[in-house]
């Protein structure tokens, strides 16, 4: 029963932070949306830039080496007004990304949440504490 | 402000006389500025109805889909069966009428005297809806947001539009034939709220007026942001309509794309 709740509470957040509608393109096609992983990193770079922010993630490969992984965002105009600025996210920022993978394998995909080292969390669809 | 003739005026560029036909008005005058304070203020930024805290919905349940003709129809199969990932925004090209009034990104109404002009967000475009009595042209040029002109009926502003471009679609994989009509009713509902109904017509695609309502809310602290969609577009869909997504040069000019 509890993990039902969980799994609906889940798939109600998660539901939230795909929901921004994309003026620009169809997700789907390249976004596998009905998968969700999580990888953790050190942000390399931001563009902060239309018609979508990424995110460029340093994240160790098996053999140790650092390897970048990309996440488009929504766009700066969008979540501008929902909480984030240009400097919500630093280079040299440690931060635990939840996306939808590229279809392709490749690695990197549609950023939904962003936990940073204090606690903060970065969504797609707006800041939170 | 009194609305002079239709003249016919002609401009010389580059050597080649062009005619052209120009609505000619007289400036506004200070009563044509006083007459606006008597008009629905519409002016400010308003939030797109996709998506968003604070307003935005939809009017009850998801949007009607357009009942196409046979013809259409069996068009729309055919593009369907393509199986296209997207459509040619991704590369950055601007959607038209009437999808540019349904992103995800607000608008910015203007009044000025014989014209309210609307700044979208997406994709950085202007619609300009000229409410001085001027017919619509018969043959306008096609354009992506097409050639407007609007009335006022009581409190609505009802935006007549025509003159389409065939990159621009009704809906998804849906063209028009050329004689599309889209008819916008603005109306404010509240100090703050705006409900806008489209009624999309098209004697060869459409078998029956296709009508969708949206609720706007304004957001008095926004401003309009620019939207440079080149910017940074790492998305694209290539010539057999693929979808993908530029890795390369993280942080840098997106590499060439297919």
């Amino acid at each position: 029963m509890r993990s039902l709740a969980i799994s609906a509470l889940v798939v109600a957040l998660t539901g939230a932070a795909s929901a921004p509608a994309s003026a620009h393109h169809a997700a789907a096609p390249v976004f596998d949306m009905s998968a969700q992983k999580t990888v953790s990193g050190v942000v390399k770079s931001v563009d902060w830039t239309n018609p979508h922010i990424w995110v460029w993630l340093d994240v160790p490969n098996e053999a140790g080496e650092l390897e970048t992984w990309g996440f488009e965002g929504m766009s700066p105009n969008f979540l501008a007004r929902r909480g984030w600025t240009r400097t919500s996210l630093q280079p040299g920022a440690k931060i635990t990304i939840t996306f939808r993978p590229l279809r392709d394998g490749r690695p990197g995909g549609m950023f939904m949440t962003g936990k940073l080292e204090d606690g903060k969390v970065l969504t797609n669809g707006g800041a939170q504490q | 402000m009194k609305i002079s003739v239709l003249a016919p005026a002609v401009l010389v560029a580059c050597g080649t006389a062009v005619a052209a036909q120009e609505w000619k008005t007289a400036p506004p005058t200070a009563a044509d500025w006083a007459a606006m304070a008597k008009l629905p203020d519409f002016t400010g930024v308003w939030e797109a109805p996709t998506v968003g805290r604070g307003g935005g919905a939809r009017a009850g349940g998801p949007p009607p889909v357009p009942q196409l003709t046979p013809a259409y129809a069996a068009r729309k199969r055919e593009l369907d069966a393509k199986n296209t990932d997207d459509t040619e925004a991704a590369n950055c090209l601007p959607t038209g009428m009437p999808a540019i009034m349904g992103h995800p990104y607000p608008y910015e109404f203007l009044m000025t005297p014989g014209k309210v002009t609307i700044v979208a967000e997406a994709y950085m475009q202007v619609r300009h809806i000229y409410t001085d009595g001027r017919p619509l042209p018969a043959d306008p040029d096609p354009t992506f947001n097409g050639t407007s002109v609007g009335r006022w009926e009581g409190d609505t502003l009802v935006v007549e539009t025509v003159g389409f471009s065939p990159l621009v679609t009704i809906a998804r994989n849906t063209p028009h034939s050329g004689r599309m009509r889209i008819v916008e009713r603005f109306r404010l509902t509240g100090p703050d709220t705006m409900t806008v109904q489209t009624t999309v017509t098209d004697p060869e695609a459409l078998a029956a007026p296709w009508t969708t309502t949206r609720t706007w809310a304004r957001q008095r602290g926004w401003t309009i942001r620019e939207y440079i969609c080149e910017e940074n577009n790492r998305n694209f869909i290539d010539s057999q309509g693929k979808a993908g997504v530029v890795l390369d040069n993280p942080g840098g000019t997106p590499a060439q794309k297919e």
